[in-house]
């Protein structure tokens, strides 16, 4: 079945949380890559009875198409010799053999998540300097529709704005970039801080600080671009990555971060990494309780958890100094790129133990921050992959979420020294539903990102969908999905990769005053090494989405 | 008289240095001017012509026939090999590597030998490095290890280590190392000089220096490294500026980039500092990328075994030579392929790129255009920032076109197959 072509599922449990159906026995109609409200008789059909029927997953927050990707793949060939990822034999279309590991190669990155049930994915850090090399691997990325967040809060010519006090001018610099570099939405990483790294200063470690002797500060910057994105109206509100990850007491930082935006729409992510407690050099202990709570408590505040799991990962980030520390306490590998003007890209590969104190104590904090959740749409499941895990762990966290008893087996298996503070140690009952995971994987997901025709299954919708053999082993059930349609293509049938699409480009382009494109003119030829005329990337595939 | 025409913002390939402000002036299909005026530019673009002959052993042929000989010899062969040049857009490039899939054949950037020793050591300990622009910006001390970009990278000091304008670095200091006939620039505020067989030594001697490890009594030769260390510690942002391309002494066993490369990773305790790889001509950098991101590994692959394998040791072109492929594919220009040899002679061969009707023994030739000449696409400057490239002469045939012939039609199930 190709795209254009009709299909009928038929006698699926349908979990689409969007339209209010929570494992409803009913028929999904697809027609032209969209659902439709029926089909006629002797329509293809596909028999999905038992089975449990879900929109495709969305993953709002990745590191799987940019250049700082290729600079970790560069780090591990030995995981990728140990992962060969042979062409997939499809039914229709040519395919193509690739590497895995924690950061697999591009073709292998769709396949899997195809293979996952998940058919639409963003880049979540992408410097705007290196956004054509992130659509090229995003060419490379067949299966599932993407996008880049466009990095900003470090870069030079909004910390001059900001410095000068024209708002409104930053705004419309956001807006260009977006539009410029071809990328969906705003994201912030340690605001300033990485800008820090590349001076004396190094990094902020409060949102009062001067960034490199300036008048800006972490707050103003995340002020400015939460703002810059509210009033552009754009689908997905600003993406923040807060200063201090990984960091013991850190939560304090990330609640008064949360406290600075009150009232104004904003999205952390991988929220984990950002709730400890302790001092620095005196102990780490959990403090997901009162972040999450606070969480619950504001409804313009959405996160995702950034889960860690055992085993391998690669950390990925523009968070430079992070990653600094991260070498010189690991003694691991370690990669830095300073990116001019812009940001920065720090790697190293890393492994969570059990048997490690701050793993232990991670992995509790992600599960805490899940299970004292009051509101699953503003609550997102990502592991930050591969910074806490691969993608491919994604049905072991949905088991964990959903089966107290493989969570407490697992948890019995920790030292209960490292969970200190941690309400995981205190016994936590809560299961997920089928519905719920339906929510945080892909309702909640598309529906903070802004894509009205993803992550529900109502007339109109794009016709991704997900269909699941039921199974007692909850992992073993997510990681096998027996059918998928993406944009109408049957892409895994019986369990297995079939078809492989090319998948669409999410970004925007919003408007700005034009007088910005002068003042940016001028600020390039006085320090920029790409012209100006050079730094927009051209000739994207698929139309900007529209902003309402 | 035709009409003349002036592009702006054209890319150079010249050199890794990818610099992007040309003008260029284009008038009845040649290249009639450039600016500003750059040997390497002026070497790279020349007046624009390129030959455009399709060949099958040396006579003339169509596109058609020159496709369904290409796919005959590369079909048939039990070993087949692809070298990918790097004068040819990313795009093409990444159809030469999905060639390389469909065949199972080994695939290797036709440099990888002059790049091995920087990859191999970021493979083992990563690197610290910045894009070009860091180093205009903020470099406010700048070591040449045993190079002086004048000659090979033209404009690598006015446009980024020594630019007028800066946003932090208001002063610059620069430093020049020399070993043996590899001599850093004059002029500089310390210049050091060393013997071939010193220079790792020296290079130990300054990494100590910057970890603040006790050295002792320091012999004569290495005071100097002393005093380049110390130097370097008083810098804010420290740009370590190393030709990647250039086997010298010790650069030809990977010794010199790994102490490079540790170097510049321990300086960033005391201070920060970043390595600047200075590579060569063409788009090298984007082959490697594109290899990096279809297959997992920047160089050496073979995909015999159905999924892509690193071989490490030997490049493509070593093995070509030794009789390592019974068929080869060189995507690119011939002439980047200077080492090559007689090797197109021995083994059947395709060549599309620039000028394959003139590689001798080539058993089939397409000529194409070059990348960022003829042929618009992306190409990658020496720091791994992807450029736009223009089609400044137009009308020429593309490799990405060609080599697209070329897949589609490898795609295609031989007659009488199952397939």
């Amino acid at each position: 079945m190709g795209e254009g072509a009709r299909l009928r599922l038929v006698g699926g449990t349908l979990h689409d949380p969007a339209n209010g159906v929570d494992g409803e026995e009913r028929d999904v109609c697809i027609a032209d890559g969209r659902i439709v409200a029926s089909l006629p008789a002797g329509a293809p059909t596909l028999d999905a009875r038992g089975m449990v029927v879900m929109p495709g997953g969305v993953d709002i927050h990745a590191h799987f198409a940019s250049s700082s990707c290729n600079h970790a793949r560069r780090l591990i060939p030995d995981e990728h010799a140990a992962d060969p990822a042979p062409a997939p034999a499809l039914s229709e279309g040519e395919s193509r053999s690739g590497s895995g590991g924690t950061v697999p190669s591009t073709f292998t990155t769709g396949y899997r998540y195809a293979g996952l049930g998940y058919t639409t994915a963003f880049d979540a850090a992408v410097a705007p300097l290196l956004a054509r090399h992130s659509h090229a691997e995003l060419d490379d990325t067949p299966c599932v529709d993407g996008g880049i967040f466009a990095l900003m809060g470090n870069d030079e010519y909004l910390l001059r704005q900001i410095e000068r006090g024209e708002r409104d001018r930053a705004r419309d610099y956001a807006a260009w970039l977006l539009g410029a570099v071809g990328a969906y939405a705003v994201k912030i990483v340690n605001p300033g801080g990485v800008e820090a790294w590349k001076t004396g200063q190094r990094n902020v470690t409060g949102l009062d600080d001067e960034v490199s002797g300036r008048q800006v500060t972490p707050r103003a910057i995340l002020e400015t671009l939460t703002d810059a994105a509210n009033r552009l109206g754009l689908p997905h509100p600003v993406h923040i990555h807060c200063n201090n990850l990984g960091v013991a007491g850190n939560a304090a930082t990330t609640l008064a971060s949360m406290e600075t935006l009150a009232s104004r729409r904003a999205h952390f992510t991988h929220l984990q990494f950002h709730c400890y407690g302790g001092e620095p050099g005196k102990g780490w202990s959990s403090a997901a309780a009162p972040v999450i709570e606070y969480v619950n408590a504001h409804p313009e505040v959405s996160v995702d958890v950034g889960q860690v799991m055992f085993g391998p990962a690669m950390t990925i980030t523009a968070d430079a100094p992070v990653e600094y520390l991260l070498h010189k306490s690991s003694g691991r590998r370690w990669t830095n790129i300073d990116i001019e003007l812009e940001s920065g890209c720090g790697i190293v590969p890393l492994a969570y133990k059990e048997k490690a104190a701050v793993s232990a104590l991670q992995w509790a904090v992600g599960l805490e921050l899940f299970l004292l959740s009051q509101d699953p749409w503003r609550v997102v499941l990502s592991t930050d992959h591969p910074n806490g895990g691969s993608f491919l762990s994604y049905p072991a966290l949905i088991q964990l979420l959903m089966d107290r008893a493989v969570r407490d087996d697992r948890l019995a298996q920790l030292n209960p020294r490292f969970l200190a503070g941690s309400a995981l140690a205190d016994g936590l009952a809560r299961e997920y539903t089928l519905n719920e995971i339906a929510i945080v994987t892909r309702a909640g997901p598309a529906r903070l990102l802004g894509l009205r025709d993803k992550g529900h299954l109502g007339v109109g919708a794009d016709a991704d969908v997900t269909v699941y053999s039921r199974d007692p082993d909850i992992a073993k059930m997510f990681s096998t999905p027996r059918y998928v349609v993406k944009g109408g293509t049957l892409i895994v049938e019986e369990g297995q990769l079939r078809r492989a699409p090319a998948g669409k480009r999410l970004r925007l382009a919003p408007g700005y005053d034009d007088a910005i494109v002068r003042d940016l003119r001028k600020h390039f030829e006085a320090y920029s090494t790409v012209s100006f005329d050079n730094y927009p990337v051209r000739g994207l595939r698929d139309a900007p989405v529209g902003i309402p | 008289m035709s009409a003349e025409r002036v592009l702006h913002s054209v890319t150079c390939l010249g050199c890794g240095c990818g610099c992007d402000d040309l003008t260029v002036r284009v008038r009845g299909g040649r290249i009639a001017g450039l600016a500003p005026p750059c040997p390497l530019a002026q070497r790279w673009f020349g007046d624009g012509t390129v030959p455009q002959a399709i060949s099958i052993a040396g006579r003339p042929a169509t596109l058609g026939h020159a496709i369904e000989a290409a796919v005959s010899v590369l079909r048939t062969a039990n070993r087949p090999m692809v070298i990918i040049a790097p004068d040819l857009t990313t795009e093409a490039q990444r159809t030469a590597i999905a060639v390389a899939d469909v065949l199972r054949a080994e695939a290797d950037g036709a440099t990888s030998d002059s790049a091995a020793a920087g990859i191999l050591a970021a493979q083992r300990r990563g690197r610290a490095a910045a894009t070009l622009g860091e180093i205009r910006n903020r470099a406010d001390v700048v070591l040449f290890w045993a190079v002086d970009p004048t000659a090979r990278y033209p404009r690598y000091l006015e446009r980024y280590a020594a630019a007028a304008s800066a946003t932090h670095a208001d002063r610059r200091a620069l430093l020049a190392v020399s070993v043996g006939e590899d001599r850093g620039p004059a002029g500089a505020e310390i210049e050091a000089d060393f013997a071939p067989d010193e220079e790792v030594d020296a290079l130990a001697v300054m990494l100590a220096t910057v970890r603040g490890r006790p050295l002792g009594e320091v012999a004569p030769p290495f005071q100097r490294a002393v005093a380049l260390a110390e130097r370097l510690l008083r810098g804010r942002y420290v740009a370590i500026v190393h030709d990647a391309e250039e086997a010298g002494p010790a650069g030809g066993d990977g010794q010199r980039t790994e102490s490079l490369v540790a170097l510049a990773q321990a300086l960033n305790g005391p201070t920060r500092a970043a390595l600047s790889s200075l590579r060569a001509g063409g788009n090298r950098s984007g082959a490697e990328a594109a290899l990096t991101w279809q297959t997992g590994y920047p160089m050496r692959v073979s995909f015999r075994d159905g999924s892509p394998r690193s071989r490490p040791g030997r490049s493509g072109l070593d093995r070509l030579s030794a009789g390592g492929a019974d068929a080869v594919l060189i995507a690119g220009s011939a002439g980047a392929l200077a080492d090559l040899g007689p090797v197109p002679g021995r083994v059947p061969s395709v060549v599309v790129g620039p000028g394959a009707s003139r590689v001798s023994g080539a058993g089939v030739a397409i000529d194409t255009g070059v990348a960022g000449i003829h042929e618009a696409g992306t190409g990658y400057r020496m720091d791994d920032v992807p450029l736009p490239l223009t089609a400044v002469v137009e009308g020429v045939r593309t490799a990405v076109e060609t080599l697209s012939l070329l897949l589609g039609a490898l795609r295609v199930p031989p007659r009488g197959s199952d397939g």
